[in-house]
C-alpha cells in the first residue's frame, strides 16, 4: 500500500490543474494583501502581515479552494482515464481496492498539501506590513476576532494554523466526492462539474434551516468556528468522508473496463 | 496439466445487446491462441473479461485454475496489453515506464528491464519520453511491459496493430518465443498470415459468438498430392498403416502421416496402383479463404473443407 501511495503521490506533480492550482495560490495573496478595497468588504485595514493568510483563507473558502480541490481529485483518477492507463495498472497484480484506496489518501492529503502552500505564500506576500501584534481582527475566527482587543503575533500564527488545518480537513469530503463522481461517469470533467453542481445545489438548501447544520457546504465554515463548537463539525465530516470514500470503492469495484 | 486459460459459456451483455455470447475455449501452456474476426466481433471485449478488467454476464473465465476477478493475485502470472495502441504514461520515458510496472508487479530487475527493451528493440528510445513514441514503439513497449516478468500467461489484444512489417516479425517472433518456453499466449489480431505461421489454434469470432475453431498446429502435418483419380487414391490410402486421416479436395488427395518419413511410402503405394502422382507437398492452410467463408455465410464449403481431414 506505502509503494502504491508513493507512485500515486508521483503522479500528483504531473496533473494540468496542479500547475493552475499553484500559479491561482500564488497570485491570490498578492491581489487581496494589495487590494484597495479591503475596509470596504471585511472592514478592516491590512496591519500586519499575519492578516494575509487570514484574508486569503476567507476568500479563497467560499468557491476557489473548493473548486481546486474538486478538479485536482477528479483529475487523479481521470489521469489514467485521459492516457488510457487504468486498465494497464489494473492488470498488474493489484487489487482496484487498494489502487483506488492509493488514490484516496493522495485526495485526502491533497488539500493539507494546497493549504500549507497557501499559508506559506500568504506569509511571504505579508512580508511588507512586518509581524507584530495587532487590533482590529485577523480574519479568521468567530466574527474575524474583530473587537477582541490586542492579538499577539504568537497567538495570531496559532489561530492561522489552527483554521488552516480545520479548512483542509473540511475540505476532504470534497476532494473524496469528487473522486466518488469521477468513478461514476468515468471522466474528470464530468466528476469535477458534478462536484461543483452538487456543492452549489447544498449552498441553497439554507432555506431549509433545519438541514443547515449538517449539510457538507456547511461544514466549509469550521475554520471560523470557536474550537468548542468542532465535535459535531469533525463528525460529519468523518461521516461524508467515510461515504464517499466507501461508495467509490464499492463502484469501482463493480466497474467494467 | 492446468488449463492456462479456459472460458466455459462466457456471455457480456451491455444493456440489451449481447457482444458476447456463449464463448468457450481453452489455452494450454506452451500454446498460442489467435482470435480473429471482424471489427465488433467481440474480441476485445473476450479478452477484458480474460483478463479480469470486465464482468462476465454469464459463464467463467479461469486463468491458471484461477477466476481473476476472485483471485486478482493470479495476475502476477499474467502479462497482458489490452490497449491498441498500448498506454502509457506521457511524461515518462520508456524506461520509467517500464519501472512503473515493475513495482507494480511487485518487482524486477533493472536487468530485466533493459533485456526486454534490448528484445523490443527500444534500448536507443528508453530514455525519451513515451508521448513522442510513434504508434509502433507505443506497442513495442506494450510488449516489453507485458514480458517484464516472465509470465506464464500472456494475452494481447492486437499487438501489432500500426507497426512496420519489420516490428511486425519481431513482435511475433517474441510471443513464437515465449510459448516456446511454455507461456501461453492469446492474442486477437488481423494479421491472418502471421496467425498461420505460428499460432496452435484459431478461433473466429462473428457477432459476439466463437463460430469455428481451426486446430492450425495440426493441420500444418497435412500433406496434399494431386493425383490422376483422388477417389480411388483416397480409398487406397485409406487402409495404409501410415496414414492417420485421408480425403479429397478436387483432384487432389489430402492426408496426414504417423510420420513425416511416410511420405514417399505414399508415392510408392499410389504408383503401384497406377495412380499418377502429379503434384506433392504439405497442404498450406489458406486461413484467408477459410475465413471469408466462415464470414460470408459459405459454411457448406468451409465444412465440405474442414471434413476433407476430418
Amino acid at each position: 500500500m506505502f509503494k502504491l501511495s508513493s507512485i500515486e503521490f508521483g503522479k500528483l506533480f504531473h496533473l494540468t490543474s496542479l500547475r493552475f492550482s499553484l500559479i491561482a495560490l500564488i497570485l491570490f495573496p498578492i491581489l487581496w494583501a494589495y487590494a484597495p478595497g479591503i475596509f470596504q468588504v471585511y472592514g478592516f485595514f491590512i496591519v500586519s502581515g499575519y492578516q494575509v493568510p487570514a484574508l486569503s483563507l476567507l476568500s479563497s473558502m467560499e468557491f476557489l479552494l473548493p473548486l481546486i480541490i474538486a478538479v485536482a481529485s477528479a483529475e487523479l483518477l481521470g489521469l489514467e482515464l485521459a492516457h488510457g492507463t487504468l486498465p494497464t495498472v489494473l492488470l498488474r497484480p493489484v487489487t482496484r481496492s487498494q489502487w483506488l484506496l492509493a488514490k484516496i489518501l493522495v485526495a485526502i492529503l491533497y488539500p493539507f498539501a494546497l493549504l500549507a502552500f497557501l499559508f506559506v505564500v500568504s506569509l511571504v506576500t505579508g512580508v511588507f506590513y512586518g509581524y507584530g501584534s495587532f487590533a482590529g481582527g485577523t480574519g479568521v475566527g468567530a466574527g474575524g476576532l474583530l473587537g477582541q482587543g490586542i492579538l499577539s503575533a504568537g497567538g495570531a500564527l496559532a489561530e492561522l494554523g489552527r483554521a488552516y488545518m480545520m479548512a483542509a480537513v473540511s475540505l476532504i469530503p470534497i476532494s473524496l466526492l469528487s473522486i466518488l463522481f469521477t468513478v461514476i461517469f468515468m471522466n474528470a470533467a464530468g466528476g469535477a462539474l458534478a462536484t461543483l453542481a452538487l456543492l452549489i445545489s447544498m449552498k441553497l438548501l439554507i432555506v431549509f434551516p433545519g438541514l443547515e447544520p449538517y449539510l457538507l457546504t456547511t461544514q466549509l465554515n469550521a475554520y471560523v468556528a470557536p474550537i468548542g463548537n468542532l465535535g459535531i463539525t469533525f463528525a460529519l465530516i468523518a461521516l461524508y468522508a467515510a461515504i464517499f470514500a466507501a461508495s467509490s470503492v464499492i463502484l469501482f469495484e463493480r466497474k467494467d473496463f | 496439466m492446468t488449463l492456462a486459460i479456459e472460458t466455459t459459456e462466457l456471455s457480456k451483455r451491455y444493456g440489451k445487446k449481447e457482444v458476447v455470447s456463449g464463448v468457450s475455449f481453452k489455452v494450454k501452456p506452451g500454446e498460442v491462441y489467435a482470435l480473429v474476426g471482424p471489427n465488433g466481433a467481440g474480441k476485445t471485449t473476450v479478452i477484458r473479461l480474460v483478463t479480469g478488467l470486465a464482468f462476465p454476464t454469464k459463464g467463467k473465465v479461469s486463468l491458471m485454475g484461477l477466476d481473476p476477478h476472485e483471485k486478482p493475485m493470479v495476475r502476477r502470472k499474467l502479462g497482458a496489453v489490452v490497449e491498441a495502441p498500448a498506454a502509457f504514461y506521457p511524461y515518462l520515458s520508456g524506461r520509467e515506464n517500464l519501472q512503473l510496472h515493475a513495482k507494480l508487479a511487485g518487482g524486477v530487475s533493472p536487468e530485466r528491464i533493459t533485456e526486454v527493451l534490448e528484445m523490443m528493440g527500444l534500448s536507443e528510445a528508453q530514455a525519451v519520453k513515451t508521448g513522442v513514441y510513434s504508434l509502433g514503439m507505443r506497442q513495442r513497449l506494450g510488449v516489453a511491459a507485458a514480458m517484464l516478468t516472465k509470465p506464464e500467461v500472456l494475452i494481447l489484444d492486437e499487438p501489432a496493430s500500426g507497426m512496420d512489417p519489420l516490428s511486425l516479425h519481431l513482435v511475433h517472433s517474441v510471443l513464437q518465443n515465449a510459448a516456446k518456453e511454455g507461456a501461453a499466449v492469446l492474442l486477437s489480431t488481423h494479421h491472418l498470415d502471421e496467425v498461420v505461421a505460428y499460432c496452435s489454434s484459431v478461433g473466429i469470432m462473428e457477432e459476439g459468438r466463437l463460430i469455428d475453431e481451426v486446430d492450425i498446429a495440426a493441420r500444418r502435418e497435412r500433406y496434399r498430392a494431386k493425383v490422376s483419380d483422388a477417389i480411388k487414391a483416397q480409398q487406397i490410402l485409406r487402409y495404409q498403416e501410415f496414414i492417420k486421416q485421408v480425403g479429397t479436395r478436387g483432384d487432389n488427395v489430402v492426408f496426414t502421416l504417423t510420420h513425416p518419413y511416410a511420405l514417399s511410402n505414399v508415392v510408392s503405394c499410389l504408383m503401384k496402383q497406377n495412380i499418377n502422382v502429379l503434384g506433392l507437398g504439405p497442404d498450406i492452410f489458406n486461413l484467408r479463404a477459410y475465413y471469408q467463408d466462415r464470414l460470408s455465410g459459405n459454411r457448406a464449403d468451409a465444412k465440405a473443407d474442414s471434413a476433407a481431414v476430418g
